[in-house]
């Protein structure tokens, strides 16, 4: 299709002088400066994320809290009884591989750092702790999890941190959403003022396009000339736009690299993501060139 | 039989559909809610005819030959082109029948913005044909219109009849079969003229069917072909009467 869009030799209908060739660039130049600075900050986005969801899947941890009672025994009694039943529901859940409790000298070689040689962990009250893996690929809902375990063990708490990332990706994926309307929204914005640039120079030269009519030109002779002169517009419009959504990136992340392991410290983009932003100037070129094309199909439909 | 043979005002009575290139059958044109200002036009032009189109100004013989060229539309009636009912005919076939037909207008509709060459090119270009060959078919018509001088110059730059001469280059490069010209020859001077109607007899015997509308009465003399005359909005045809071998062009009621 695209091929007999622009296939045709001479340009007959004076689009060059088209007042309106200047304002098209600037308005297709901002459309990609938009357009650019957005898909940057969703592409990092999404890199982010998964640089998270990597660190969320894979495992947890599961805590099971000491009850505070003066029988000793029973109290490790409780606590051991609500971890074997903690294992048992993790065990089931789905997406969970295995559950497995940490034993005395596990937690004893955790604890040596802060409390020394010599302490039985059973002594103190300290979290019993169960190492949750998750199988590949799986996804699980943190929040849900955490939710129906407290529910069933009163005393077990899956790490906070963890839901909270849960938590934060949900809302990086609503700002992803929110960029996706973002970038629709430039689209047909440009698309509006192309549709309307082309209908005003079809007026303009209404009566070059009628000799050529008369001269038994189809529709389409004259759609080829406006689309092929969109199609540069487009692009020099992509061009400039491009120029300025460069630099503009390297400030974002800069600032955002200033943040001292922040969250935001991993907004690099990459390859992919570069070679995307590089090929705005020809995305804009066919919006603009196919716009242009279907504008005047469809306008001289109502001409001679 | 194509058009019923009543009343003086039909023409031509019985043109076969196979003959017949320009066919009209109660036709009417309005410009907006005014009067009619052609009313029941029947006429059915053979193949290969020649014929002069006269009338006052006013008389609606721009508008008569914008029909036959498939610009304007019939507010009523029928007009059949290469046989064909330009009605119900879609956009790209009328474009296609407009290329068998060469044009030279009244106010030549050159684009200005392009050279003498450009505009001759035009309609061979619409039509998708090799640039080496348009390059060859205008460089000989321009020679032949004594514009190969001025091949390069734009339109806007060119004189009068100069402009019309390209207008006629660029209606005859494509061997059109039918030639409609309007006042072809008002703006040249008479040797000229002469020079210009000897192309459209010429082409004419080759097969092209031709319209001239002209206020000339010398032209009409000269060349003694039929002439359509419209009057009182209607149309009437007038066969030239020769008489001692000269031609009496004159209408006879």
């Amino acid at each position: 299709m695209s091929k007999d869009i622009i296939s045709s030799r001479k340009q007959e209908v004076p689009l060059q002088d088209d007042s309106s060739n200047v304002f098209l660039q600037v308005m297709v130049c901002i459309a990609v400066f938009l357009f650019g600075v957005t898909l940057a900050g969703t592409l990092s986005v999404n890199a982010m994320i998964k640089t998270w969801n990597d660190s969320i899947l894979g495992a947890l941890t599961v805590q099971i809290m000491p009850v505070v009672e003066n029988n000793k025994e029973a109290m490790t009694a409780e606590v051991l009884r609500q971890q074997s039943k903690a294992v048992e529901f993790l065990n089931e859940w789905p997406g969970v591989e295995k559950a497995t409790p940490l034993s005395d000298k596990q937690l004893n070689r955790l604890l040596q750092p802060w409390l020394g040689d010599g302490v039985d962990v059973s002594d103190l009250p300290a979290p019993r702790l169960i190492d949750v893996k998750v199988k590949k690929g799986m996804h699980i809902n943190f929040s849900k999890l955490a939710e129906s375990l407290v529910k069933e063990i009163p005393l077990a708490s899956v790490d906070d941190h963890k839901i909270w990332l849960d938590k934060l990706i949900k809302f990086a994926d609503s700002l992803r959403l929110l960029a996706m309307v973002v970038l629709i929204l430039v689209v047909a914005v440009t698309s509006g003022a192309i549709f309307y640039c082309t209908q005003t120079s079809l007026g303009l030269h209404h009566h070059v396009i009628e000799i050529l009519h008369l001269m038994g030109a189809k529709d389409t002779y004259v759609a080829q000339q406006y689309a092929r002169k969109a199609c540069f517009l487009g692009f020099m419009g992509g061009i400039y736009g491009l120029i300025l959504v460069i630099p503009t990136i390297f400030v974002i992340s800069g600032l955002a690299s200033q943040i001292e392991g922040g969250i935001v410290s991993e907004t690099t983009l990459s390859m992919m993501d570069w070679l995307i932003i590089f090929s705005l100037p020809l995305f804009s070129c066919f919006i603009s060139m196919i716009t242009a094309y279907y504008t005047v199909k469809h306008t001289l439909i109502k001409f001679m | 039989m194509l058009f019923k043979t009543e009343g003086e005002r039909i023409l031509i009575k019985s043109v076969s559909d196979m003959d017949m290139i320009i066919g009209m059958q109660n036709v009417g044109i309005r410009y907006g809610q005014g009067a009619e200002i052609l009313s029941d036009i029947n006429m059915a032009l053979k193949r290969g005819s020649f014929h002069f189109l006269t009338g006052k100004s006013g008389a609606g013989k721009t508008s008569l030959l914008s029909m036959m060229y498939l610009s304007q539309k019939a507010s009523r009636g029928i007009v059949k082109i290469f046989g064909r009912n330009v009605t119900y005919t879609d956009r790209d076939s009328l474009a296609l029948l407009r290329r068998k037909i060469g044009v030279v207008f009244q106010d030549f509709r050159l684009l200005d913005h392009m050279s003498a060459f450009d505009n001759v090119a035009l309609p061979l270009r619409v039509c998708g044909m090799d640039e080496r060959e348009v390059r060859k078919r205008v460089t000989e018509l321009l020679q032949w219109v004594e514009l190969d001088k001025k091949i390069k110059e734009p339109a806007s730059t060119l004189s009068g009849g100069e402009k019309q001469r390209v207008a006629i280059a660029r209606a005859v490069i494509n061997r059109p079969e039918i030639l409609l010209a309007d006042e072809p020859t008002g703006n040249v001077d008479s040797d000229i003229a002469y020079k210009l109607m000897k192309l459209f007899v010429e082409l004419n015997k080759l097969g092209t069917t031709v319209v001239i509308a002209t206020h000339s009465e010398k032209l009409i003399t000269d060349f003694p072909f039929p002439r359509l005359h419209l009057q009182n909005r209607g149309l009437k045809i007038y066969r030239p009467i020769i008489e001692d071998n000269t031609v009496k062009g004159g209408i006879h009621e």
